[in-house]
């Protein structure tokens, strides 16, 4: 297996800073941060069963919802956000996808009575419906995002790396 | 802003994470070396362009990333029905 080198999963260049910001919208106050290193996971199975019996996990049921660190993005495919360390099964001869993909995107946190209003800038879904346990892929402007809600007032925020510089400036535009 | 019902996702979600992928329910000749000229350019370029109800393929792309299909009417714009791949155009939807 390729090994990812730990600056790859940690490390990111987000141009303006990568401390908290604390800022408000509408006032109330909410809090972007950078979030803590993860292992991420792409997964692509056709049979959910044989996906969750490979993994030794059990897997949200419904599109749209996160369980266990692992969110279910459509009918095929799921995406695991774990703590560092965690590895995949040796699983082989299987009609499955399991790919390590932790150095692909990176995570922020939107925490605070704000959030929901913080989002809402950029992000042309429903937020305020976004109730804890949900999670879904989607945009902020324009670019593609994930939006994981972990609390009422709790979000994590997936983008690619790439995007990762703009989308931290739009966000804290957006709270400022 | 149009929300659009996606049939995996199971809710309406904003019209910017979809993107347009064309008439429905077109099948790809299973021999294209069998067809004329005629044949292929009917399979790639002509399309019914009706006024009012059209079956044509969406994608979620920036949501479940599945492409499904629906009858829109291209004369309002409104999305009468939406439903999965592989399911036949529902009966009943022209007006
Ligand atoms: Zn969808």
């Amino acid at each position: 297996m390729l090994e990812i080198a730990p600056m790859a999963v940690a490390g990111i260049d987000l141009k303006r800073g990568s401390q908290p910001i604390t800022g408000a919208v509408y006032g109330l106050p909410v809090t972007l941060a950078p979030a803590a290193p993860l292992v991420r996971w792409s997964l692509r199975a056709k049979d959910a069963a044989l996906l969750s019996v490979a993994l030794g996990r059990t897997l949200p049921d419904r599109v749209g919802t996160h369980h266990d660190g692992i969110a279910r993005l459509g009918p095929d495919e799921w995406h695991g956000l774990l703590p560092l360390g965690t590895t995949l099964p040796a699983v082989s001869g299987q009609p499955l996808g399991m790919v390590d993909v932790s150095a692909r995107s990176v995570g922020f946190t939107l925490e605070g009575p704000g959030a929901v209003a913080a989002l809402t800038r950029g992000c042309p879904l429903d937020v305020a419906k976004f109730t804890p346990g949900r999670a879904t892929r989607t945009v902020f402007e324009t670019v593609e995002i994930q939006i994981w809600c972990l609390a009422p007032d709790r979000f994590h925020v997936e983008v690619w790396r790439s995007f990762a510089p703009w989308l931290w400036h739009a966000l804290a535009e957006a709270i400022g | 802003m149009i929300l659009i019902h996606c049939p995996y996702c199971e809710e309406d979600r904003p019209e910017v994470e979809f993107t347009y992928g064309g008439e429905a329910h077109i099948a790809r000749p299973l021999d294209p070396g069998a067809l004329d000229d005629r044949q292929w350019e009917t399979y790639l370029y002509i399309r019914r362009n009706p006024r009012g109800a059209h079956a044509e393929r969406w994608r979620h792309a920036h949501g479940c990333a599945r492409f499904f299909n629906a009858v829109r009417d291209t004369v309002t714009d409104r999305f009468e029905v939406t439903y999965k791949t592989g399911e036949p155009r529902p009966a009943g939807d022209t007006k």
